[in-house]
């Protein structure tokens, strides 16, 4: 494709957690759409990795912060260079799993989850959209999960956590509106990823319920980042405040 | 015979109309109660017929509930039901929305809660076949300016609601949500007073049949508790006046 026909040139897109297979897959896509990354990782550890596989592509800005960590955020953020950088995208890409039954639930875990899952995404949306950190419009996508909307037993908080994002984000695209601001999520069913397979390896009943309800099977990560790569154009300048499944079918 | 006759109902509410609407009913239709409360008032708006049933106690310090089920409630336990009626409301804009805010709103209105519900769950407090019912909000499933961290914490509440009722299942114990929209007695709090956007009424006008009363909340929470029910579990029931439509 020629430059000027590039659907994300010159346009600066942060993608929060960065390194998991949603995240991955957004980068390649992203970086070949002309896209300028900043990229998040949880620890210096992940960016490093990072920083190694993507060492082919130009210009990526990196800054790593652990989310359970909320209040820090901020100033993690203008301290890795990012405060005159104005935004056109947010991904959010963290979330991190729970599987406990209630009497394991301490408070404890709830609230490192709900810190990392929910607390620090809302932050980083108060960090970015003050004056100077985003350009008009800006569009934000987080990825959420069936679980948002339905139960399973032993997944509470993580079903809690991504009920929170989608419930808030609901409020925050109506009082963003007024700014250029859209701001929707993609509500995944089982992905094909590494840790789902190392979760399958460990058990060891292999029939997995889940895919008789999610009747097109497990959802390649490139069909979540093309709704991600969909819902951060203005070919979706009307969808705001939405939950988009990619879902293989669960939730019909 | 009433339909709460010879149950002893667990009540989690503050020093406000719509738990106080509940436990008078619960009363009324024949349960015995114990009403924690959070915060300690000079009998100050205690209606006098459960003025013998408060025992005051902060279950908003997570730490502590243990210590509530363990050393105060063990005595009256086992239970045939619970109800959640003691979360916070609050309305700030984005800029204003720090990370404190967010979690004081989250500890109130999900953390409280699922201690609770994991302390009740232990052997002995919480009956098999029995129901819990915890007070949520239309905001959960409708967005409105300025109330994503309240409109947040009611949806987190629903999500582990629906989990929980998954997991208690086995015991059949129920697990479920009433989502209200603005009540009589809501209109009188500070925080919606001080709000230009909402004290205008643009909002309000949407619940069609106006205002609810605390009292027909406190007849939804009854029949969620009583035996009649048996198999709605892990559902939110709306009681809005139209808000939604």
């Amino acid at each position: 494709m020629k430059g000027d026909q590039l659907l994300f040139q010159n346009k600066t897109i942060l993608i929060t957690g960065a390194s998991s297979d949603i995240g991955l897959s957004l980068i390649e896509h992203l970086s070949a759409e002309g896209a300028k990354l900043i990229l998040h990782t949880s620890n210096k550890q992940s960016e490093e990795k990072l920083r190694h596989l993507l060492s082919n592509i130009p210009d990526i800005v990196y800054f790593n912060c652990d989310f359970s960590k909320p209040h820090i955020l901020e100033d993690v953020y203008l301290s890795s260079g990012l405060e005159n950088i104005a935004l056109d995208g947010f991904v959010n890409c963290v979330g991190v799993r729970s599987r406990r039954p209630i009497n394991l639930i301490k408070p404890e875990h709830s609230i490192e989850v709900m810190q990392t899952n929910f607390v620090s995404f809302i932050e980083m949306i108060r960090i970015i959209t003050k004056k100077n950190r985003f350009n008009s419009p800006l569009n934000i996508v987080t990825i959420s999960s069936i679980s948002s909307v339905t139960g399973g037993q032993g997944i509470t908080i993580y079903s809690a956590s991504k009920a929170a994002v989608d419930a808030a984000l609901r409020c925050l695209s109506k009082e963003l509106a007024p700014k250029g601001i859209r701001i929707n999520s993609v509500v995944c069913g089982q992905i094909n990823s590494k840790a789902y397979h190392e979760m399958m390896d460990s058990k060891t009943e292999q029939h997995d319920p889940i895919l008789e309800r999610q009747f097109l099977g497990l959802i390649e990560p490139e069909k979540v980042s093309s709704m991600v790569m969909f819902l951060l154009s203005e070919q979706s300048a009307y969808i705001t405040g939405s939950m988009i499944p990619v879902d293989g079918g669960y939730l019909s | 015979m009433m339909i709460l006759e010879n149950k002893k109902i667990l009540i989690f509410g503050s020093n406000s109309a719509i738990p106080y609407s509940i436990a008078e009913k619960l009363k009324i239709n024949g349960a015995n109660i114990i009403f924690v409360s959070n915060e300690y008032t000079e009998n100050a708006g205690i209606p006098q017929n459960i003025k013998n049933e408060i025992i005051h106690f902060n279950y908003q310090v997570i730490e502590n509930i243990s210590e509530l089920f363990n050393e105060h409630l063990i005595k009256f336990s086992p239970f045939d039901g619970l109800v959640f009626a003691g979360g916070i409301g609050g309305v700030r804009p984005i800029k204003l929305n720090q990370p404190n805010f967010v979690m004081d709103m989250f500890s109130a209105n999900v953390f409280s809660f699922m201690e609770i519900v994991r302390q009740a769950s232990k052997k002995g407090f919480l009956k098999d076949g029995s129901s819990i019912v915890a007070l949520s909000s239309v905001s959960s499933i409708k967005g409105l300016k300025s109330k994503s961290a309240y409109s947040a914490s009611k949806a987190a509440l629903e999500g582990a609601v629906r989990s929980f009722a998954a997991e208690l299942a086995v015991r059949k114990i129920r697990v479920n949500v009433i989502q209200k929209g603005w009540v009589s007695s809501d209109m009188n709090l500070d925080f919606i007073k001080d709000n230009v956007q909402l004290s205008e009424e643009d909002d309000f006008k949407k619940q069609v049949l106006g205002a609810i009363e605390p009292d027909e909340i406190a007849d939804l929470v009854s029949f969620l508790l009583g035996d009649n029910v048996k198999r709605i579990t892990g559902t939110s029931i709306l009681i809005d006046g139209g808000y939604t439509l």
